[in-house]
């Protein structure tokens, strides 16, 4: 029964205060699920802890977080009273956190509890009391300011966003840090314990003691036989192949390539069994040459691909014209494509020895003898069915891992885009 | 009989007023029992009372107090009425016990496998399992009365002098002879090809077929041939004892496999195993891709640095890091305020492997989304935002589509590559807590199971059999899930 007249007299332009929402709102609607996540968190952490009472003031606190959900989503234009209610219900909230942690233990992680539960209190308390929101809980809002608050909230929710996205990163990052600081922690503290504070007493005694140690600098000779031996290798028969795929056409090109493609399929377990059975028989157990065959293999499809990927940027009209020039074929390959892409072949030798300086499982079966160890194997030796040496292998694995993280930070960029040329691409 | 009985009652007359445990007054050692076995044979100065517990400790180093060593396993005495008590080479290790009469009884087994002796055992006669062999390495034995009395008793050395395996002498000419064959034929393929392409005048790809040799050389020598020999070792009773002369013995493996105990439990948690972890790779590497998916944001480049560490850090480092925040005394306990032993709880321990392996796997799925993320229209998103679609729609509608086909590959790699994870299973828990004689325990996935039956029982064969069915499996899977994707992408 509208007429035509009304419809004329209702502006277009109050479509604006239907759809406003002041960003605050929306933000606290998208940031309370994540409390009620976390709240529950808590809750599972003191129910491991057996702390009765921690555990009912935390289910309170959670049913608290629900109640404030569910009242946000209800809140609207002209629901002052609900305006009213989440103020009063998230002071409680804070109220109720506030006195948890002051009850609690008080160790870092209720410090975290405590937070995830308080600032979302203030920041609701905050923003729901601010002039602009309640204005538009009380439904008193004009078309002018409602338009008003529509370009605002573009330049609010990319702020809101922002922060969001820090505390994500920081929590991920925190999470990524904790067991990274705990080894330092063990490295540097003295006998073997595993907990206790953190930093407590500074000693270098685990560095000095695995650097004195025999067997620490065989396996680290072993394992600089073993990755430079693959590296070697490994570009020595990828470099070609990877070069004659990118340039040539021939017979048999794509059944080649196709096989490279399924050896990466392969799990390496089907071939272990029999990889050590092979090995045993033309004894090479126990050996680096061992080692050396089986890792240039195993990481070749993943160079070929890469170094195809890498000469398939380098013009075509570089060897055509050295070709008219009168090189042959093999000058070609050799003093144009190969000075060409000599960064392309470091990143391809960098990853094949990462790949050997951190493999396991082969190392582990083929080279049982404590004297032909690589690192890996050795270093798991510390920490096993006779050994609790947690102090040395602190010490070692951050000796170790040092520079193959440097390395690996230094030419991430390089590492990951070739492996994407590679694997994921191919 | 009277004569322990007088003993017994003088001794607790001795002993209650001071009420100090069993004391152990000789403790043997045998090194010559088994590969990676050593024989403990220990005596006590008095009758033990019931609810006394021997805890068997090993370490590299003599044991002054257990804070150095590791517990090895315990033996329990207590009532023994209505538990098994199985025969000697019944069960995976043997323990014995002396009553008081100078005669050797096998011991009770509890229901999760601990020794359990009768009331009044003045010795204990055990075979200690999983010990490495040809080192030295010290035990001792601590009895702990009920009344929380306890005894250690000093430490012996011993090593398990078993040598690794039976030395048997391979015939090395077969496998020379298999592997020449093989090198000749594709060399002879490729000189074939070659000849075919000059017949056909082609003359730009000279060299080709020599450039490509060496690799496919050693592919063909150094994976399909062994691909090709595993399989014929699945059809085959190859173990540690029949190696070289092992014979034709049709699909018994395959039977076998079928038929151990925890088959359908260990092919369970592997698939959970994987699945959880490539859902919560891609998830959360999705979300973090996208938190760092803007030009403005401050302090990206760090973010980036520390999220990648995970990957750039070798992962047995990381993961026995990893074990020692779980440890009991480790700092996980310490950070939580918590008291808890997750790695010796079977369904702890499964959570505890996944956590840490997701851990080890988001920063590949992060940079490989990230990539993908980078590559989408920007003007796309503008035009949404100016039409009011929110974020999430946004996300729904234009961001996850246009990922489809990046993520679908990716998935399935990680799939793949999780299914096959061996170093955090292996290097966490071992396949344990319940390690049996026969089956995998709580934690095993297939792969470490299959290196369990292959180098810690010598099954070569069943453990090919085993690699084959891994890898039927995973072939299955991934053509039905390229065919379900592919499926659902005509469709939309």
């Amino acid at each position: 029964m509208i007429s035509a007249k009304s419809v004329a007299s209702e502006p277009p332009d109050d479509l604006a205060s239907k759809w406003y929402v002041p960003a605050e709102v929306d933000s606290l609607r998208n940031l309370y699920p994540i409390v009620v996540a976390i709240n529950f968190v808590s809750l599972c952490i003191f129910v491991l802890r057996g702390d009765s009472d921690s555990i009912f003031s935390s289910s309170m606190q959670m049913i608290v977080s629900v109640v404030i959900l569910m009242l946000l989503s209800k809140l609207d234009q002209g629901q002052r009273f609900i305006r009213d209610g989440v103020i009063s219900i998230s002071g409680l909230a804070l109220l109720l956190s506030v006195l948890q942690f002051l009850s609690g233990p008080q160790i870092l992680i209720d410090f975290w509890m405590m937070l995830w539960t308080s600032l979302p209190a203030v920041l609701v308390i905050y923003s729901v009391s601010k002039p602009i929101v309640t204005l538009w809980a009380s439904g008193n809002q004009t078309v002018r300011s409602a338009e008003l608050g529509l370009s605002r909230n573009r330049s609010v929710s990319r702020f809101h966003g922002m922060v969001f996205r820090h505390v994500a990163l920081l929590h991920a990052v925190a999470f990524v840090l904790l067991p990274i600081l705990w080894i330092v922690d063990v490295a540097l503290s003295p006998g073997n314990s595993l907990g206790g504070e953190f930093f407590e007493t500074v000693t270098f005694e685990h560095f000095s003691h695995i650097l004195s140690s025999e067997s620490f600098w065989i396996w680290t000779r072993n394992s600089v036989i073993v990755s430079i031996g693959t590296t070697i290798l490994g570009l020595a028969l990828a470099i070609p192949a990877g070069y004659a795929f990118s340039r040539f056409k021939f017979r048999g090109r794509d059944y080649a390539m196709f096989s490279f493609l399924l050896v990466q399929m392969f799990p390496g377990v089907i071939i272990l069994v029999p990889y050590f059975l092979v090995m045993k028989a033309l004894g090479l157990l126990n050996t680096s040459l061992g080692l050396i065959l089986a890792y240039s293999v195993t990481a070749l499809p993943l160079c070929v691909w890469m170094l195809k990927g890498f000469f398939d940027t380098v013009p075509k009209e570089l060897e055509e014209a050295a070709l008219v020039d009168g090189c042959n074929q093999n000058q070609v390959f050799w003093r144009i494509i190969l000075p060409l892409s000599l960064p392309a072949v470091a990143v391809t030798a960098l990853f094949s020895f990462l790949a050997a300086w951190n493999e396991f499982l082969l190392a582990l079966t083929f080279n049982t003898s404590e004297e032909m160890y690589t690192l890996p194997v050795g270093l798991a030796s510390l920490i096993s069915s006779t050994g609790q040496a947690w102090g040395d292998f602190a010490a070692a694995s951050l000796l170790v891992s040092l520079p193959v993280v440097i390395l690996f930070i230094v030419f991430q960029r390089f590492l990951i885009e070739g492996l994407s040329a590679g694997g994921v691409k191919g | 009989m009277k004569r322990v009985f007088v003993i017994t009652i003088l001794s607790f007359l001795f002993l209650l007023p001071i009420g100090h445990a069993s004391e152990i007054i000789g403790i043997e050692a045998d090194g010559d029992v088994g590969y990676r076995q050593v024989g403990l044979i220990w005596t006590t100065d008095s009758p033990t009372e019931e609810g006394t517990l021997f805890e068997i400790w090993v370490s590299n180093a003599s044991i002054v107090d257990t804070a150095n060593a590791t517990k090895h396993s315990e033996v329990r005495v207590g009532n023994v009425s209505g538990i098994i008590q199985p025969d000697i080479g019944e069960w995976y290790d043997d323990c014995l016990f002396d009553s008081g009469e100078g005669d050797w009884t096998p011991v009770h087994r509890d229901l999760d496998g601990t020794a359990v002796v009768s009331v009044g055992a003045i010795g204990v006669n055990c075979t200690l399992t999983g010990l490495p062999s040809g080192i030295e390495i010290y035990l001792a034995v601590k009895s702990t009365t009920p009344n929380g009395e306890s005894f250690l008793s000093s430490s012996i050395s011993s090593s398990s002098t078993m040598s690794d395996e039976e030395i048997i002498v391979i015939e090395t000419s077969p496998y020379v002879f298999a592997i020449g064959s093989i090198a000749l034929s594709v060399l002879i393929l490729l000189f074939v090809l070659r000849w075919m392409d000059y017949r056909d005048g082609r003359t730009t790809s000279r060299f080709a077929h020599l450039y490509i040799a060496p690799a496919i050389l050693a592919l063909s020598v150094l994976t399909f041939y062994p691909v090709l020999y595993g399989i014929w070792l699945s059809f085959t009773n190859a173990d540690q004892s029949h190696l070289g002369d092992q014979s034709f013995i049709g699909i018994d493996n395959f039977i076998t496999v079928i038929s151990t105990s925890g088959f359908f439990r260990v092919t369970g948690f592997t698939l959970i195993w994987s699945v959880v972890n490539v859902a919560a790779h891609i998830g959360f590497g999705l979300l973090l891709a996208m938190a760092l998916n803007s030009d403005d944001l401050k302090g990206k480049t760090a973010y980036r640095t520390a999220l990648l560490l995970p990957w750039a850090i070798p992962s047995y480092i990381s993961v026995l890091v990893w074990r020692g925040l779980y440890e009991p005394a480790g700092a996980l306990n310490d950070f939580l305020g918590t008291n808890m032993n997750l790695l010796a709880d079977a369904n702890g321990a499964r959570i505890v492997v996944i956590l840490v392996n997701i851990w080890l796997g988001i920063p590949f799925m992060m940079m490989s989304i990230s990539g993908a993320l980078q590559a989408l229209p920007k003007d796309m998103y503008e035009a949404a935002e100016v039409d009011g679609i929110n974020k999430f729609s946004r996300f729904r509608y234009l961001t996850l589509p246009n990922l489809k086909s990046a993520l679908v590959p990716l998935s399935l790699l990680g799939f793949i590559w999780t299914f096959n994870m061996f170093n955090v299973i292996y290097l966490m828990t071992d396949g344990g807590p319940n390690l049996d004689f026969d089956g995998p325990g709580s934690t095993d996935i297939l792969i470490t199971y299959v290196y369990d039956v292959a180098f810690r029982d010598g099954a070569y064969g069943v453990a090919a059999a085993w690699s084959v069915v891994i890898f039927v499996m995973l072939v299955v899977f991934s053509w039905t899930y390229m065919k379900k994707t592919n499926a659902t992408e005509a469709v939309t």
